[in-house]
């Protein structure tokens, strides 16, 4: 049988490994060493690390002939390359490089558990029966230029905002991190070089709600469309398996958190917490239940 | 950067000040702690489901968590979990809680917002974490266009009243930013009901067909027919696709058809039709083939009889009818009667019905993984028959499912889109200026809030000052 190949999207792969290394590294040197050349570079190497990341999506693609959103590696891929893309915004938007060592350092840790998955995770498998499920409207537009294996249906657009989601809850769990530590100096007013040149813990605060402000419905839309995809596959919208339990088990946390950030007592340290706890729930539910649980998804 | 947390508006009133029991349960339900803790409960109690393997048969339980667990568990109901009484008493909780929520602070928010608007006090301004004082050149009313100019640029509407020399504004734009919670809210609450709808009044069902057979669809007034079912493989071999091609009748007549595969269901009348399963027939074929063998050792040319069909054995004046198949002989020795151990073809037979001059003469089953087991012929001595094959015939599973909370669930995630979109990117901003004329001097007081992202309206707000000031001296050289 013939596998199809997949050595151009792991080429990308092993380069964009190296690019995040060295991205994470500048920005790490940047903030110890407060230089401000590594910053720079250390931008430029995050917008080459993006490019490649992209182009393994694109390689995968024209590998496998579909829309690349189908596998745990897949949608691991996806995930760095919407982190990537959401903070560079936040740079550009705040102008500052500190949040860098934190949030690229999450995409790097990524990146190295999606290089340790087994093989078979990163071969192109053909789509089972449950998996084929694709927009007919999008089918018909592509038909003509013969692209209309590249159609998605609710199950790519179900992965692909989950993982925009994902993404989101990532760069917030950098930010409480950051949060958290910053706190517990300003209140105690202790100083250290490597801690004032964070924001305020204000801002902080601040821009993780944001970013739980974007991955919260995201990750709505992304469970939503679960739903549509499941009443088409297999008649029922909610079964209560486990990855869609898992799901919603993240959903209530963050909704817990947005509660907390506008009740008194709750707010600042114990939101922060919670933001962290939902990321932890998020790496359960993308790792622990494909490999532990017993479940319907075959991809994360 | 100030914290401007802004839900003056929101809160309920504090749960100290509260007297008598009644007063004091209602402060309980509607507080957002409680919140916290109903989401946060859900949150680890859902976990349990995941763990324990859901809807499993009782013996399961027992068999993975011995004897006290597994009594334990079925106990609490953790085998069905997601829908055991006490989960949905939780779910119950916070539907209280929403609807208690929201009829303690929804009518403020509304009266404060609206009264906002046609009765403002400018005073306010000192409280405010943004605001600013500043002289400006030129007369309070010569400064008001330009200010009106940036407000409608900015998509904001205002109000203004004349105060003496000079004039008061208040101007806002995204209220229904604040509005959001509570779309939100309510969403969940049609979510929830589209779900109890579709628990009262919806059925899920599952039928076997065989292809060329017709189903009774059960509660409903139509039959379906399976033409064919089929099945698409990937050049590795793997299943690519399962198809059937459905029929429907109504009183015996076709009235539609519809080729459904995995991901593509029939509707017909408020009942959904989906490929579950497939599998080969245990109890039907399409055809068989038969050889006679006769007492000398000499084979007869194949017999192939189609189900149900009649076909001669040659030069022996009989004729075969083919009348029942089983996958998996077996044969009950109380009730006499032959049955399928399974549904797996693992001791296919097949059941023949022996003619002569039109009557049934003989009946035997003929074993395909034990020829000459049994005598197949009237009298041995004209020889054997032996089964040389079968023609299986497939079956597709199909799953049957009404569910008529659908659309409500549905609607209910749009209106949830709704809500998060007005909640997180649509902010509600306040504006109150006061342009006065004290001693010959044109003053600006100014000051402004927004409920969340405050970087965002840190630039606006700065831009606001900015043009004003610019506007100022601009009318100020027109004057001069
Ligand atoms: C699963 C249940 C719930 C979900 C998914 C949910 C969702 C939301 C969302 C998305 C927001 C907007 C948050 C923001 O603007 O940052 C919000 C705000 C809020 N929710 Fe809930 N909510 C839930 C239950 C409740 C309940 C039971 C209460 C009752 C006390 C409640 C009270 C509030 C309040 C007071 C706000 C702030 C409103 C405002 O700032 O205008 N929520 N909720």
């Amino acid at each position: 049988m013939d596998q199809p190949k997949v050595i151009l999207s792991l080429m990308f792969f092993t380069m964009a490994f190296a690019f995040y290394v060295v991205t994470v590294l500048c920005y790490i040197g940047n903030w110890v060493f407060k230089k401000k050349w590594l910053g720079q570079l250390a931008t430029t190497m995050t917008y080459v690390a993006l490019f490649s990341t992209s182009m393994i999506l694109v390689s995968r693609g024209f590998e496998s002939g579909r829309a690349p959103f189908s596998n745990l590696y897949e949608s691991m891929v996806l995930f760095v390359w919407a982190l990537t893309v959401g903070y560079l915004i936040l740079e550009y938007k705040t102008k500052m490089r500190i949040m860098g060592a934190f949030v690229m350092g999450v995409a790097l840790v990524a990146m190295i558990s999606a290089s340790m998955l087994p093989y078979r995770f990163k071969s192109v498998e053909p789509l089972n029966p449950a998996l084929q499920n694709k927009w007919n409207f999008l089918k018909d537009i592509l038909e003509p230029f013969g692209l209309q294996n590249y159609a998605i249906g609710w199950l790519d657009f179900h992965v692909f905002t989950t993982f925009i989601g994902y993404a989101a809850f990532a760069i917030a769990f950098g930010l409480s991190i950051m949060y958290l530590i910053k706190d517990s100096y300003e209140k105690k007013d202790k100083r250290s070089t490597l801690i004032d040149s964070f924001p305020g813990a204000d801002m902080l605060d601040e821009l993780s709600y944001r970013s739980i402000a974007v991955g919260f419905p995201f990750l709505g839309i992304g469970i939503v469309s679960g739903a549509v995809w499941a009443n088409a596959a297999w008649g029922q919208y909610w079964s209560w398996d486990p990855k869609e339990t898992w799901s919603l088990i993240t959903w209530f946390i963050y909704a817990a958190y947005l509660h907390a950030r506008v009740t008194r007592g709750w707010r600042g340290r114990k939101a922060a917490y919670l933001a962290v706890v939902g990321f932890i729930a998020i790496i359960f539910l993308y790792w622990g239940v494909s490999f532990v649980l017993p479940g319907l998804h075959a991809y994360a | 950067m100030p914290m401007n947390t802004n839900n003056d508006s929101t809160q309920a009133r504090p749960l100290k000040s509260r007297k008598g029991i009644f007063s004091k349960i209602w402060g309980v339900l509607a507080s957002v702690k409680l919140t916290l803790f109903v989401l946060l409960l859900l949150a680890i109690v859902s976990i349990i489901g995941t763990v324990i393997e859901q809807n499993k048969e009782l013996q399961f339980y027992y068999m993975t968590y011995g004897q006290g667990w597994g009594d334990f568990i079925i106990k609490l109901g953790l085998t069905d979990m997601y829908h055991a009484l006490w989960f949905t008493a939780i779910l119950g909780l916070i539907v209280v809680n929403i609807v208690v929520c929201t009829i303690e602070r929804f009518p403020s928010k509304w009266r404060n917002l609206l009264g906002d608007k046609t009765n403002f006090k400018v005073d306010i301004i000192d409280k405010l974490s943004r605001s600013d004082n500043f002289e400006l050149a030129g007369v309070p009313s010569s400064n008001k266009d330009g200010l009106l100019r940036v407000l409608k640029k900015k998509k904001y509407k205002h109000l203004i009243r004349e105060e003496g020399t000079g004039f008061a504004l208040h101007a806002w734009r995204g209220v229904i930013g604040r509005f959001g919670s509570d779309f939100t809210h309510v969403s969940l609450l049609v979510i929830l009901l589209g779900a109890i709808i579709g628990s009262f009044w919806g059925y899920k069902d599952f039928r076997v067909v065989l292809v060329g057979d017709t189903m009774q669809v059960p509660n409903a007034e139509f039959e379906l027919r399976l033409d064919n079912f089929w099945m698409e493989y990937y050049d590795s071999g793997q299943i690519k696709q399962y198809n059937s091609d459905l029929i429907i009748l109504e009183d015996g007549k076709e009235v539609g058809k519809k080729h459904i595969w995995v991901n593509e269901p029939l509707y017909y009348k408020g009942i959904r039709f989906y490929q579950s399963s497939w599998g080969k027939a245990w109890n039907r074929l399409s055809g068989a083939e038969v050889i006679l063998k006769t007492a000398d050792g000499k084979f007869s040319d194949p017999i192939e009889i189609n189900w149900m069909e009649t076909k001669p054995i040659p030069t022996t004046g009989y004729s075969i009818k083919l009348v029942a198949y089983v996958s998996d002989f077996a044969f009950d020795t109380e009730t006499k009667t032959v049955f399928s151990k399974s549904g797996e073809t693992n001791n296919p037979a097949a059941n023949f019905e022996i003619y002569k001059d039109g009557k049934v003469v003989f009946a035997t089953w003929l074993l395909f993984n034990h020829p000459e087991l049994v005598q197949s012929m009237p009298d041995a001595s004209e020889g054997v028959l032996l089964l040389n094959g079968i023609r299986g015939i497939l079956y597709s599973g199909i799953s049957i499912n009404k569910d008529p909370g659908t659309n409500i669930v549905w609607l209910g995630c749009l209106i949830m889109g709704l809500g998060c979109y007005f909640s997180f990117f649509v902010f509600h901003r306040r504006l109150w200026v006061r342009i006065e004329e004290v001693e010959g001097k044109t003053l600006v007081t100014l000051g402004g809030m927004i409920n969340k992202n405050d970087l965002l309206f840190d630039k606006e707000f700065n831009l606001l000052v900015k043009t004003l000031k610019e506007d100022g001296s601009k009318s100020f050289a027109e004057v001069k």
